[in-house]
């Protein structure tokens, strides 16, 4: 049952990037405006015909940082909101800009999403927080207790889980943006340095500074601004979730992955589609056992064999169900506020068969899932 | 007087800080325990809820061993951090202490230990803090 009506159909006409990595000369702003310049000559569409945007980023870099960053492109005085949604900031970015449109309010919307960070273990709670005496806030740590569990219950060995970081960094050695772009063994992996164990340092995406952005435009207003057709993409479905005790994080886990398998289904509903039909998946791989378990939630594969499909290079360019083409958050990095609307570009780029050397033959219909703190969900559904 | 790291989350017996229990709400209309505070239940949504001493036995659902520890930990480096799942459900993280590396296992079964933990140079930073102990 979707308590979701679309109204209009909404196309994505435009996608940018800042190429992700660590850029000390570049502050917030510049990576966000070049981001946002990117996708609007990509679409053709000025900024001054741009109604509302909507600015994904997580650290605090002064108030209405959206705002001073687009002043840079001329003050056209429309509305720009700063979205805060841990590791789905850029995601929900796109998903408010979805919704925008589709319900009839605005005819376009640019998504927008960009990050600088600190090195270092990522926490999520306030700095005096009870949490700091506790030892749990560590997102790696999180996913190392998740890692031991499953390897636990299905058997997976670690290879297989070191197959996913030697898959990620495969894509992004064809990807100019990608942060990490050297190739390396599963034996690399497994030998690199222990963070939180069964996790080593290979396992677990770097940290890393970026930008990205898309323009959207519902589909019956292409024609008004002149937009080429045959390069927008359809957003079939877009799905935003948080924790839902109901769902299969109902097993109390802290770490569940199983509070995406909601925002999924809800997607497949609203694009009448199923998991048959995807044929590439962009997922929150922050550690290599989140990509199997999105994978897994995600109903690509069934529950606790990701790593099987994993190992049968199933999931890999040139598999049947190839996932994180690009290179997925462990090799292109993790701009929070960037990330999600990074698994839209290259959705976008799969789907026009814009992505050259990565181009999976024929995609069709690409699916975008991010996660972050607080058991936010996003699931994006795109089709040609 | 030692204070409670989270009062909300654990109620110590005794001045020392070495006796305490978890903190939980139980659901009056469908019987769901949360660990830690709620207003409505998490499951339901009903408001009726009352306050109850959780289990201090359960079994370890998961583990690691933290080699790069978040900032702030005033603890050990490495250190074991323990998901341990109570009988009544929910699953509570902490640091397991008093355990080799080797002697770790999944579905052990743990026990409550508190201990008194200070951020470094940092006056009347003291707190009892929760902690898993194998049994
Ligand atoms: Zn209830």
């Amino acid at each position: 049952m979707s308590q979701f009506r679309p109204v209009r159909e909404v196309m994505v006409v435009g996608v940018g990037l800042h190429a992700f990595g660590r850029f000390p000369e570049e502050n917030l702003s510049d990576l966000a405006r070049d981001a946002v310049v990117d996708a609007l000559r990509d679409s053709g569409v000025p900024w001054s015909a741009i109604p509302v945007a909507y600015f994904g980023h997580v650290y605090y870099h002064g108030m209405s940082i959206g705002e001073t960053t687009l002043a840079q492109l001329g003050l056209t005085g429309v509305p720009i909101i700063n979205v805060e949604n841990a590791c789905s900031s850029g995601s929900t970015a796109f998903w408010q800009a979805y919704w925008g449109i589709t319900s009839g309010v605005f005819d376009m919307a640019l998504a927008f999403g960009a990050e600088k960070v600190p090195s270092g273990p990522v926490t999520v709670t306030a700095e005096n927080s009870p949490a700091r005496y506790i030892g749990g806030d560590h997102m790696m740590a999180g996913y190392a207790l998740r890692m031991k569990r499953y390897m636990e219950e299905t058997g997976a060995p670690a290879s297989a889980l070191a197959q996913v970081s030697v898959k990620a960094r495969q894509a992004a050695s064809m990807n100019p943006y990608a942060h990490r772009k050297e190739t390396y063994s599963v034996e690399d992996v497994l030998n690199s340095r222990l963070i939180a164990d069964p996790l080593t340092l290979y396992q677990c995406c770097p940290t890393s500074e970026g930008g990205a952005a898309a323009v959207l435009c519902a589909a019956d207003a292409l024609d008004t601004y002149g937009i080429d057709r045959s390069r927008a993409i359809r957003v079939a479905a877009a799905a935003l979730t948080s924790g839902n005790y109901n769902g299969r994080g109902s097993d109390h886990s802290a770490f569940s992955p199983y509070r995406t398998e909601p925002a999924a289904l809800q997607a497949y509903e609203m694009a009448g589609i199923g998991p048959e039909d995807v044929d590439i998946a962009q997922v929150h791989d922050a550690a290599t056992i989140g990509e199997l378990q999105q994978i897994e939630a995600l109903h690509l594969t069934p529950f606790g064999e990701a790593w099987r499909a994993t190992e049968e290079g199933r999931t890999a360019l040139g598999g049947d169900i190839p996932v994180n083409t690009d290179g997925g958050l462990l090799a292109m990095g993790h701009p929070f506020g960037a990330s999600g609307i990074r698994m839209v570009h290259e959705t976008v780029t799969q789907l026009r068969g814009e992505a050259g050397p990565r181009q999976v033959e024929n995609a069709r219909v690409g699916v975008a899932q991010c996660s972050g703190a607080g058991d936010v969900t996003t699931v994006h559904i795109l089709t040609r | 007087m030692v204070i409670s790291v989270d009062e909300r989350c654990l109620r110590l017996t005794d001045e020392s800080g070495e006796r305490g229990a978890l903190l939980g709400m139980r659901c009056l209309q469908c019987g769901v325990h949360v660990f830690g505070p709620a207003t409505f239940c998490q499951s339901c949504t009903s408001p009726d809820l009352e306050e109850v001493e959780l289990s201090a036995d359960g079994t370890l659902y998961s583990y690691t061993i933290v080699r790069v520890p978040p900032s702030g930990w005033p603890g050990p480096v490495p250190y074991v951090l323990g998901e341990t799942e109570l009988p009544e459900g929910p699953h509570v993280l902490a640091e397991v202490i008093d355990c080799a590396h080797e002697d770790l296992r999944v579905g052990m079964p743990v026990t409550l230990a508190l201990q008194t933990v200070g951020m470094d140079g940092i006056e009347g930073s003291e707190r009892a803090v929760y902690k898993w102990r194998p049994v």
